[in-house]
């Protein structure tokens, strides 16, 4: 299978922060999630594989054999959209149209406009235009989607696409996705970072999980839903299960974790109940394993 | 198609299930296109690699062969084969009877006479 992004050993380092040697791959033709609580790091990585900030370490292939991030061909690949203040805030959608035509090759005005219809955001080319630090979070963040995907790309990064927006225009944000990824099948891909995986688990289809800097598991959803099970049971049988499971939450009543699979059947024999995980439940799994880890 | 989100049988499956089901019935015939693995994905507003796994399955099976680029097509079903499928379709669900009838206390006469009943009304 091919890779949009092969990621080997990116380091980044300040005072306080260290990005340690992540070793990730995108693969084409899907959607890739980041995962990971605040300050794990994803915001780092994307800024560094979109060419923002710099690495001390490390590299990035992109589509299999470019590395040069500065070069503006790998750059009109790649559509990118950070999570704040895109643009400058006393932008209007006409501006940001003018803005991005003049700055890529590949920006489709036409498209650019379907898109604000789509999203309500007005007519690019009316001469009434609000600005941008008088709309909602949710109306900027649109904005922002409209301007990347007007441009036709092969690779989207976005960084918390989501988090800005309400339960509807998420469900738009994953039909999104999946439309991008359709119209030209196989060939364009998508990496998006979440805190908040639940609204998209539907549009994900491979996800690294990040904590501390570091990359500790990523794969296929659907490979992990069979490597990891999601395991309920009663309190008395707690301590004796506790040893197989990957992280572990209970009260006085039950509990319910993450375990890898391959312990399902010593798992039944204390009558636990086995399930599969989703993928918000396998997240807080893993998450939780690595804050344990850490302490 | 239809997909239940929170079933606890896993969303691939009910795909596979669909399609198969189209396939052994002769809905979908040999050479024919399955719909393209971002498209339905798209259709069903579930991820690629759902779509993708359920695929392989199919695949696995023999049911259909993924060509490269072009997606994949159903295969020639032989007849035997075909016989073979629709056996362990009828095998499945006598046996789901049979676990029915143990449960209610219903002896092998009775489900005889059930399934012959049964089956005269759908001779009609």
């Amino acid at each position: 299978m091919n890779n949009a992004i092969e990621i080997n050993g990116i380091t980044k380092k300040y005072k306080d922060f260290t990005l340690g040697g992540v070793q990730a791959v995108v693969p084409c033709g899907f959607a890739t999630a980041l995962i990971g609580a605040n300050g794990a790091g994803k915001t780092t990585l994307i800024d560094i594989l979109c060419g923002v900030t710099g690495k001390t370490g490390g590299k990035a292939v992109y589509f299999g054999d470019m590395t040069d991030i500065d070069d503006d061909k790998l750059r009109n690949r790649i559509g990118y959209c950070s999570s704040a203040n895109f643009f400058p805030m006393d932008w209007t959608i006409k501006k940001i149209a003018d803005s991005m035509e003049l700055g890529f090759d590949n920006f489709d005005r036409q498209r650019f406009a379907e898109l604000c219809k789509r999203f309500k955001l007005g007519d690019p080319t009316e001469k009434k235009q609000k600005k941008l630090m008088k709309l909602s979070d949710g109306n900027k963040m649109r904005t922002y989607l409209a301007a990347v995907l007007a441009r036709d790309t092969e690779l989207l990064v976005l960084d918390e696409p989501a988090s800005s927006l309400d339960p509807l225009a998420r469900d738009v944000l994953c039909d999104l996705f999946r439309e991008y990824l359709s119209e030209r099948d196989g060939e364009r891909s998508v990496l998006f970072s979440t805190h908040n995986i639940a609204d998209m688990e539907y549009a994900t289809d491979y996800a690294i999980f990040m904590a501390n800097g570091k990359v500790i598991e990523q794969g296929f959803v659907e490979d992990l839903k069979e490597k990891y099970i999601l395991v309920h049971g009663d309190a008395e049988n707690a301590d004796k299960v506790r040893p197989f499971m990957i992280s572990f939450s209970g009260g006085r009543t039950g509990f319910e974790e993450i375990a890898l699979a391959e312990n399902a059947e010593m798992l039944r024999a204390y009558d636990t109940a086995v399930e599969t995980p989703t993928l918000q439940q396998l997240s807080v799994g893993i998450l939780r394993k690595a804050e344990e880890d850490e302490k | 198609m239809k997909i239940y989100q929170n079933s606890s049988e896993p969303i691939y499956k009910q795909i596979a299930a669909q399609l198969r089901e189209q396939i052994l019935m002769g809905k979908l015939k040999a050479g024919d296109p399955l719909p393209s693995i971002r498209g339905l994905a798209q259709d069903l507003k579930i991820s690629v690699i759902t779509t993708m796994k359920a695929y392989e399955e199919l695949s696995s099976e023999g049911l259909v062969t993924a060509s490269k680029g072009k997606g994949y097509y159903v295969n020639a079903q032989d007849e035997r084969m075909l016989k073979e499928q629709h056996m362990r379709q009828l095998e499945k669900h006598l046996s789901d009877a049979i676990y029915s009838a143990r449960i209610a206390g219903v002896g092998l006469e009775e489900v005889e006479q059930t399934l012959e009943m049964l089956w005269s009304i759908d001779e009609v």
